[in-house]
């Protein structure tokens, strides 16, 4: 428990996490943010393996890793280059960091000075077994809401994001006049071209 | 010294902080969902932590509702990140401060 290498996987872990999440703060471009939020992921699910909850862990590297992340990137990439400025604050940024430094001394605060009782020893063994056997035991109707929840998420997603075909018309004018605007070589006009430059390349 | 409880809970109270202001202080819409994503994360990082080192009998209920969080937190990105695209369609961007359709 106290050896080196637990040592070293908690601090360094530890690191990663703060590290990535300080990084979405600073970082200019919502893609690059996106990058950082996977670094810090990817921390947490080290943590989880350092608390031996491996099941947790896996889910983690699953859910938030592989599909959120991917998600956003889709997400990020169908809109225009112009909304993928993630530096720029709102005016009230700065009674917001002081809200948010007042939250956090009172929870440090709270977590250091509580007395949280004697630390159990033995980790959780064959967790996943106990999860699924609990989940469809004692947690079944949380379990059902849960399906109806991911079910009306799906639907309500795809209902949202779908578009009707003469807004779609529109939408695809308004982007090809962006494009136009930015001064980014259109490879039609270009009689010669050195190389094969689409809208990405330019920056 | 041993790496205890508080040394995640303390890790679990920085990270919800910096989701926290991220959440609170970006201009666009989706660097705000990476916010809540921060946030919910520091919680589920906190509830394990209190699986691992707490009584026998939230060790199993605590990481249930990790599960549970994380279900909601994939269902509320979804539906979040396809209310910035139509939002984005409607108006032309996705700032949180010029998006007021709804202001009186």
């Amino acid at each position: 428990m106290s050896d080196f290498g637990f040592h070293l996987a908690f601090w360094s872990l530890a690191a990663m996490t703060i590290g990535g999440a300080s990084m979405i703060v600073v970082s200019r471009n919502l893609i690059h943010a996106v990058i950082w939020l996977v670094l810090s992921m990817l921390g947490i699910a080290g943590l989880y393996l350092t608390l031996s909850a491996e099941f947790i862990a896996v889910v983690q590297v699953l859910i938030y890793v592989g599909a959120i992340s991917v998600l956003m990137l889709f997400a990020i990439m169908l809109t225009p280059r112009a909304e993928r400025d993630n530096s720029q604050h709102i005016k009230t940024a700065g009674p917001a960091g002081v809200v948010v430094i007042m939250v956090m001394i009172a929870t440090m605060w709270v977590a250091i000075d509580t007395d949280w009782g004697a630390v159990r020893e033995a980790a959780l063994t064959e967790q996943a077994r106990l999860i699924g056997e609990s989940l469809i035991k004692h947690y079944i109707l949380p379990f059902e809401i849960g399906a109806v929840l991911l079910t009306a998420a799906l639907v309500g997603a795809i209902a949202l994001a779908r578009q009707d075909d003469e807004d779609a018309a529109v939408h695809a004018a308004s982007l090809q006049a962006e494009l136009d605007d930015d001064g980014s070589v259109d490879p039609v006009d270009v009689v010669d071209p050195p190389l094969p430059t689409d809208g990405e390349a330019s920056t | 010294m041993i790496i205890g409880l508080e040394h995640y809970l303390v890790l679990g109270a920085l990270l919800f902080c910096i989701g926290f202001f991220i959440a609170l202080s970006k201009k666009n819409a989706v660097g705000v969902l990476i916010g809540v994503e921060l946030m919910l994360n520091a919680v589920n990082l906190t509830l394990v932590a209190f699986s691992r080192f707490g009584t026998a009998e939230v060790a199993l209920s605590t990481q249930v509702f990790v599960v549970f969080i994380i279900a909601v937190a994939a269902a509320e990105v979804a539906v979040g990140l396809a209310l910035a695209l139509v939002v984005y369609r409607n108006r032309q961007t996705i700032s949180v401060d010029r998006t007021t359709l709804l202001k009186g």
